[in-house]
């Protein structure tokens, strides 16, 4: 029906409720009541001719020529279809609403429209199954009240396919010029069957219609596809990034693409030839391989990629990746295409070379490496690994498994790394002890580093290495270094111990002596009073020169009482002379020595210095101790040497020593004494250079070593409190090698 | 007083030169010191001595160098050593090459005593 003229098709809901009761606009019982028309039957047969011929005709305004049939026949102002439709525009049974595809008349212009299913005198013809007479349906519908020109009559006719109503034609009159009467009844009623059968053959018409589109489309589709198949092979061929060729079952290459040509060395004119012959191409242990392929192709129609050689033209050999499949249709010719695996296997054999040297590496280095990827949990282990922590090669490697492992006293260690690493990416590196099924530990050093994979993933890289080995022997050398340090020390106490005993016993042994005859001389009868006298005077003298002992040793060995002072080293020097007196006379050393009366003071440590130089004489000492062609001559030298330095040289007719150690003689541990510690030179180089000065040795040029050291006399100091600031003033000297 | 044998010390150490012959005599020896061996050997007491007190110790030559130039001169007088140094090892091995005895300094006079009653009873 006809919609408002001034909105479009939608009908709003609240102007669809209804105004006044169906049966208050209804008029049908008037049809039969009303003075009838005669029937016209000749127009009725030409308007129906004309239909059907229209029919066959032009099918797609079928409906609109009933639409002014229905005009001419019933001589009403308007007249049109209403068909069911979901979608508006086309029919359908199951619709929900009417529209209107056909309209002639004075309600042309609303073609196209529609209305709600249930609210229309359409829908209500529906419900009623009937032919319905309508006057002033505005009444009811309000929404056809601004319609123009307003209805006044209106004849509706429903009509049905196959049982099922599908729609309804209509006649309008918009005067009361005349009324619709029991022939239009009868006309509509016809007209309606007719309606009927335009609407089957529309719906077959637009079945075809739909029927041949799809086939259109999926024509166009299949072109499409195929013009862009054709595209993309071509540029496949042309592109020449693998190789393609066309070949027959008889061995022939019928055609190939330049990648093809360069990969076997052969030529267009080649290929022209017919030289070109995969059979040929295809060495002798290749062929078995080649057959498997055929009979995949004859029962498939393709042959899946496989691995194989052919010749080159120069007889050489190309590894190739190749697959193909007959051409469709054909069971003699194909295609195939050829991929060039010269450079991956290069690669792979490189790969396998690398990993050979890397596993060779770790092996001779007893190092392992790991990965692991905290997200899922995946480790991975190098054989040598698994060879480290005595497992088998291949096995799966889980923490627990590791755990197993790693010492019971380190796992809690191993727990705090791995909890660490699973929050983020770290660098690390750490040390743990495996305790092996035997009971032996084996000590580990690893060093991870994390890195993100392809896919964003943590992952960490680490290399474990074995230092059992290094371990045990630095806990020997820490052993022996600490023995070594224990018997210094012992020897030390010994020789000091030794040493004061023998300047102490040497004065209580007069003591004593004297004491003795002391008691002798005054239990004699008469007593010998002076010789009592003279004994118990001896007696106090040896006790002073015993106390003397004892003030000497005590200054030489307690370093509270070694402040920063000038000092004079011809003193110093001849009072550790007359400490070592003893020791070099038992050695049957001649001592000469020449100390400068006239030397500038030095500021420094005296008692350090006289440890210096008492090491220095006994040094010399020593190495003349097995020497018996020669005298055991030692002089020792105080000057001012031509820079202003005081100047102390040593100098022994001893074994000397070889001139290549001349650089280790100063080192720790390093001695050419067969009893000897090694630390005695050392140390003295580190107190004289604490004194910016500097130690030296020289072979003389005869027999034995000469020793010196100078130190910057404390004139040039002037003001410095104590080695540390002389050090500044004087550096060149500290820098001077030894 | 002073007729007793004639024990001769031979020691570097002045307080044992000036101490100990006044002990001898005390005990009724006559006795000279000498502050090297090369003295003694360069003196005429050599024959008169019927022992020796003698410091292990000396620059020169050394008491057991003594010992041993007397040997090779065949003049064997009994000798009674004297050190400072305790080192237990010198003792048996004078003892082995012929000293009556090796006493550490310092020592009783009744340790010296019974050492040269032991030496003169060698006479």
């Amino acid at each position: 029906m006809p919609k408002p003229a001034t909105s479009t098709n939608a009908i709003p809901l609240e102007t669809s409720i209804p105004a006044a009761p169906l049966e208050a606009i209804l008029c049908t019982d008037e049809l039969h009541r009303r003075p009838s028309r005669p029937p016209d039957y000749e127009k009725e047969n030409q308007a129906l001719v004309k239909l059907v011929s229209a029919l066959a005709d032009s099918p797609g305004t079928i409906l609109q020529s009933l639409a002014e049939t229905i005009l001419d026949i019933t001589q009403c102002d308007s007249a049109g279809l209403s068909l069911l439709t979901r979608d508006g525009k086309t029919p359908d049974v199951c619709g929900e609403r009417f529209y209107w595809p056909a309209i002639a008349g004075m309600w042309n212009p609303h073609v196209g429209g529609g209305t709600p299913r249930n609210f229309g005198p359409c829908g209500d013809v529906l419900d009623q199954n009937r032919t319905l007479l309508f006057r002033h349906f505005e009444r009811r519908y309000p929404y056809l009240m601004p319609v123009i020109p307003a209805a006044e009559e209106c004849l509706l006719v429903p009509f049905y396919v196959a049982g099922e109503a599908v729609g309804t034609i209509w006649a309008i009159t918009h005067s009361d010029r005349r009324k619709f009467d029991a022939e239009d009844d009868r006309v509509m009623a016809s007209l309606g069957k007719f309606a009927s059968s335009a609407y089957q053959a529309l719906m077959h018409i637009e079945g075809l219609k739909f029927q041949v589109a799809e086939r259109e489309k999926a024509e166009a589709e299949v072109r499409e596809l195929a013009s862009g198949l054709e595209a993309k092979i071509r540029r496949l061929v042309e592109a020449n990034v693998v190789g393609i060729v066309m070949w027959n079952l008889e061995g022939a290459i019928t055609e190939a693409n330049d990648a093809f040509l360069r990969m076997v060395q052969y030529d267009r004119k080649d290929l022209a030839s017919g030289r070109v012959r995969w059979m040929d191409l295809t060495p002798a242990e290749w062929r078995d391989r080649d057959e498997k392929a055929l009979a995949d192709l004859k029962a498939t129609g393709i042959f899946q990629p496989f691995e194989k050689e052919y010749f080159r033209k120069d007889g050489s050999r190309v590894p190739v990746l190749l697959g193909g499949t007959f051409f469709e249709g054909s069971g003699n010719e194909g295609v195939a295409f050829v991929l060039d695996l010269t450079e991956q296997k290069r690669a792979e054999r490189a790969l396998r070379r690398s990993e050979a040297f890397l596993a060779e590496s770790q092996h001779l280095s007893q190092i392992g490496s790991f990965s692991w990827r905290p997200a899922i949990d995946e480790i991975t282990w190098s054989e040598q690994l698994y060879r480290i922590y005595e497992l088998e090669i291949g096995a799966p490697v889980t923490l627990e498994l590791i755990r197993t492992r790693v010492h019971p006293e380190d796992v809690s260690l191993i727990e705090k790394m791995i909890d660490q690493a699973g929050d983020g990416g770290h660098g690390f590196e750490w040390q743990y002890r495996l305790l092996m099924p035997d009971r032996s530990i084996k000590y580990m050093h690893a060093v991870a580093h994390s890195i993100r994979d392809q896919d964003g993933q943590l992952e960490y890289i680490a290399a474990v290495q074995d230092v059992t080995a290094r371990r045990l022997t630095e806990e020997a050398r820490d052993k022996a270094r600490s023995e070594l340090a224990h018997v210094a020390r012992v020897m030390s106490l010994g020789a000091l111990t030794a040493s004061i005993a023998h300047e102490v016993n040497q004065p209580l042994s007069g003591i004593i002596t004297n004491a003795s005859t002391c008691l002798r001389m005054l239990d004699a009868n008469p007593p010998n009073v002076d010789g009592a006298r003279e004994t118990t005077q001896r007696t106090i003298r040896d006790g002073h020169r015993a106390a003397d002992v004892i003030t000497r040793l005590r200054a030489l060995f307690s370093r509270k009482e070694a402040p920063i002072e000038p000092v004079d080293l011809s003193d110093a020097t001849r009072e550790v002379i007359e400490l070592t007196r003893n020791d070099l006379q038992r050695n049957l050393v001649a001592v000469r020595t020449e100390l400068a009366d006239d030397l500038p003071l030095v500021m420094g440590d005296r008692i350090q210095l006289q440890q210096v130089i008492m090491n220095l004489i006994r040094n010399a000492s020593d190495a003349m101790r097995d020497i018996e062609d020669r005298p055991r001559q030692l002089t020792i030298t105080t000057e001012r040497d031509e820079s202003d330095l005081v100047q102390l040289t040593v100098q022994d007719s001893g074994t000397g020593f070889e001139p290549e150690s001349m650089n280790n003689l100063f080192e720790s541990f390093y001695t050419t004494k067969s009893d000897g510690m090694g630390m005695g030179l050392s140390v003295s180089r580190s107190i004289i250079e604490h004194h910016n000065g500097r130690l030296w040795a020289n072979l003389n040029d005869g027999v034995g070593a000469t020793f010196s050291f100078s130190i910057p006399g404390a004139a040039s100091v002037a003001g410095a409190a104590g080695p540390n600031e002389i050090a500044v003033k004087d550096q060149k000297h500290a820098t001077r090698s030894v | 007083m002073v007729n007793g044998p004639l024990i001769s010390v031979v020691d570097d150490d002045e307080s044992v030169r000036e101490s100990l012959p006044d002990l001898l005599k005390e005990f009724g020896f006559s006795a000279r010191a000498f502050s090297s061996a090369e003295e003694f050997l360069a003196s005429n007491h050599l024959n008169q001595t019927r022992c020796l007190i003698l410091d292990v110790a000396m620059p020169g030559l050394s008491g057991p160098d003594l010992q041993r130039e007397l040997k090779h001169r065949r003049r064997e007088i009994p000798i009674v050593f004297i050190t400072a140094q305790r080192d237990e090892n010198v003792r048996p091995r004078l003892l082995a090459q012929g000293a009556v005895e090796c006493l550490f300094k310092p020592f009783s006079d009744s340790d010296l005593l019974a050492a040269l009653n032991n030496a003169l009873r060698r006479t």
